[in-house]
């Protein structure tokens, strides 16, 4: 484990200040309610005006209507867009890890049939791994896809699908053939299946908050075509591996609270501070500082060929905690109750993290998965 | 169309690396730092650093020194930290070296050590509890006291920092001239006291930019690059450990409680690491004083997670004299109280941050001192 400082080109920093610029004008400070992280509000006209920019699947190759980007400039679009709240959510997961898949293990057919409007920033994803009796013991799933003439037909709930109400597709992982002694990992397969198909139904399970994130997913012989297999039928352990690793040690892991520290200090303007709250910015700058030169390091490994599983579950793993810690300290500096419905942009913003939050360290993998992987990892271990 | 340009790389030279690790590998057992903890002094260690040359490393040739880079002299530091090398590596070179040849002062002949400054309401005042005055041919009296002096006892002279006469000054003293009374850290290494009755050393005025915040700067960049290299070999001493620990049948290490301490570990000791090369490669280019200060606030919080967690996973073991854990962790616990603790630079952080202001903040993270304007 080896975590090289880099820093950024001039080509880079020229994509970090047009970023910045377009941000600035698209989304003036004091003129939209700013998201927290990925878990973003879904704008298909901001996507595509992303996208119009070439900064959705910009890591894509051109051939299939990418921009041929590296992941360190991927990373720097990205952690502009957290941290100023943007509303990134409906490109997300195909930006960051469906697109990827897809390139990685598809056919042409396929990679002619969804890149393209992956890049153009059209398509929504979400993604169907957990189920009722399956969350970190993912290999367990029993959602069953059964040969059919020219296709397969599709059996089981998803859980904790996040925006499937709002999204076009669904990447799943399914068995397609019974579940081995010794070796649970053999027969699944990965599947994209439209979430508006025949038999397939969709019910919001209400975030805490009354929010609605979450589905359940219901399929009810919902017929996939063969054209919509990923990659090879029993492959779907490893592919699905390798599309968890996209997910982890970006800056979604842990720039979700800074907007919120952000207008803090927005609002803090202009009245004297007490020692504590200055004193605690400082801090929370440090340690983002040391955190993002970690996390940059990672995009700069992948964009050199390595494969960095560790070091990413690692950020990811520290990442998620410190943005629990940071709204921690926040909560700790506030004397009285706060309102999501508080008149401060700031309470409104602290009071969603608060309740929020909690999820960080859970989705994607737990930190207790993902210590796991990277205590192997440490001790020279197979994963 | 590319409108700005990067900095030129900061490269620190294998060798450097590779010579100082078999250097300190070979000379550094665990039987030779306790010796030198016992003894107070390891002139042995001292002698075959000094005859690489990394004594005087970024110390400029024509000031008697060795050339290089403060990132080289950084990671060397790194590695003593590593190795828990019982020398003054960082006093003799990047902080009493540099203030000599800044001042453009004579050496001595044999080591060097620095008054550490102290952090006050109006920032850092360097030369201890002592008054220094000056006569007109650049010889300087010192009456008083400075304590937490590292290795005073083995030192030829001992320098510091101070205003004079309303003038920066460097003052270098020999310690022939000094009174010393043998103290130690948490570690046992050398922190000593030093009192002066009318001690007499030469005296000469800086050049801008050296006075007592720059080498507290350049302190904690030191005290940073030894915690880089203690806390990455705690955390292999806690990987080996927990692997070789077998309790219920198993490793250790195969338990997910203690899979947590090994992961928590090896991220300060990432992070640490991080933090000490991006600010040795920013204090090379110029002055750091965002990265320096992140870099020791980030280290010191880091020191005290990474100590838990380490000795946790080593149950009683941790606990011996007989099992090397403590040189780093002891050493640790000390250097995050040297050269500026965690309120201090939070403070200086703090008006970094707000300084800035709200649409300032992500660029002050990005960017570092050169977002400060």
């Amino acid at each position: 484990m080896r975590f090289t400082p880099t820093e950024l080109t001039g080509p880079e920093l020229d994509l970090q200040a047009e970023v910045r610029e377009f941000l600035a004008s698209e989304l003036p400070p004091g003129t939209h309610e700013p998201c927290l992280g990925m878990a973003a509000d879904h704008d298909r006209e901001f996507s595509a005006k992303m996208a119009a920019r070439g900064w959705v699947g910009m890591a894509l190759p051109s051939r299939w209507g990418g921009s041929d980007r590296t992941a360190v400039q991927r990373f720097i679009v990205v952690e502009e867009m957290l941290r100023w709240g943007a509303p990134v959510g409906h490109h997300w997961v195909a930006d960051r890890q469906t697109g990827n898949v897809i390139l990685k293990f598809g056919t042409d057919e396929q990679r002619e049939r969804f890149l393209p409007p992956i890049c153009r920033g059209e398509l929504g994803f979400s993604i169907g791994m957990s189920e009722p009796d399956s969350g970190s013991d993912l290999a367990s799933v029993s959602t069953r896809a059964e040969r059919a003439d020219d296709g397969w037909v599709v059996n089981g709930t998803k859980i904790w699908t996040s925006n499937a109400h709002m999204n076009d597709w669904f990447i799943c992982l399914l068995r397609t053939a019974p579940m081995e002694d010794g070796n649970k990992h053999a027969g699944l397969s990965q599947f994209l299946i439209d979430l508006r198909s025949p038999g397939l139904e969709i019910s919001p399970i209400p975030f805490l908050d009354g929010s609605h994130h979450f589905n359940e997913v219901t399929f009810h012989d919902v017929f996939v075509p063969d054209i919509n297999v990923v990659g090879q039928p029993g492959m779907g352990w490893h592919q699905n591996t390798t599309e968890m690793a996209y997910e982890r040690g970006g800056p979604d892991r842990w720039l979700s609270p800074f907007s919120t520290v952000e207008q803090l200090l927005r609002e803090a303007a202009g009245t004297p501070m007490e020692d504590a709250v200055s004193d605690l910015f400082g801090e929370l700058a440090a340690r983002w500082w040391g955190i993002r030169n970690l996390s940059l390091s990672v995009a700069r490994l992948i964009d050199e060929g390595e494969a960095p599983s560790v070091e990413s579950a690692l950020v990811k793993e520290m990442g998620t905690r410190y943005e629990q810690e940071v709204v921690e300290k926040l909560v700790q500096l506030i004397d009285e109750e706060y309102s999501p419905e508080s008149e401060s942009l700031f309470e409104r913003l602290l009071a969603q993290c608060v309740v929020t939050f909690p999820g960080n360290t859970i989705r994607g993998g737990t930190i207790e998965i993902l210590r796991s992987v990277a205590s192997k990892g440490l001790q020279g271990l197979p994963a | 169309m590319t409108v700005r340009t990067a900095p030129e790389p900061v490269v620190v030279d294998e060798l450097i690396t590779e010579t100082a690790d078999r250097l300190f590998g070979e000379l550094c057992t665990h039987e030779a730092v306790q010796a030198a903890e016992d003894s107070g002094e390891a002139p042995d260690i001292w002698d075959a650093f000094c005859e690489t040359g990394f004594d005087l490393i970024a110390v400029p040739e024509d000031a008697g020194g060795s050339g290089g880079t403060l990132a080289e002299a950084i990671e060397v530091l790194r590695l003593v930290g590593y190795h828990s090398a019982p020398i003054p590596a960082a006093e003799n070179g990047i902080l009493g070296g540099w203030l000599l040849a800044e001042a453009g002062l004579e050496r001595p002949d044999g080591l060097v050590t620095v008054i550490p400054p102290r952090a006050t309401e109006g920032g850092w005042s360097g030369g201890g509890a002592c008054s220094v005055s000056l006569d007109g041919d650049g010889t300087a009296v010192l009456n008083g006291e400075a304590h937490r002096v590292p290795w005073a006892r083995s030192a030829e002279a001992i320098v510091c920092v101070c205003e004079c006469d309303g003038r920066t000054t460097v003052v270098s003293v020999p310690t022939s001239e000094c009174t010393i009374t043998p103290l130690p850290n948490m570690a046992g290494e050398p922190r000593d006291s030093v009192s002066f009755d009318g001690a007499t050393g030469r005296a000469a005025p800086t050049p801008d930019g050296v006075d007592a915040g720059a080498l507290a700067q350049r302190g904690a960049l030191s005290r940073v690059a030894l915690m880089a290299g203690a806390i990455e070999k705690m955390c292999q001493l806690t990987v080996s450990y927990t692997n070789e620990r077998v309790q219920f049948g198993r490793p250790v290490a195969r338990f997910q409680a203690v899979q947590q301490h090994l992961v928590w570990a090896a991220q300060d000791a990432a992070l640490v690491r991080m933090a000490a090369e991006v600010a040795a490669r920013e204090a090379t280019r110029g002055d750091a004083p965002f990265e320096i200060a992140a870099a020791k606030l980030v280290a010191n919080q880091a020191a005290a997670r990474a100590t838990k967690a380490c000795h946790q996973a080593h149950g009683a073991m941790g606990m011996t004299q007989e099992y090397p854990l403590h040189h780093f962790s002891r050493r640790l616990w000390s250097w995050r109280k040297e050269y500026g603790s965690d309120a201090h630079w939070s403070a200086v952080l703090g008006e970094m941050a707000t300084g800035v202001g709200a649409d300032g903040l992500y660029p002050l993270i990005t960017s570092g001192t050169a977002a400060l304007g």
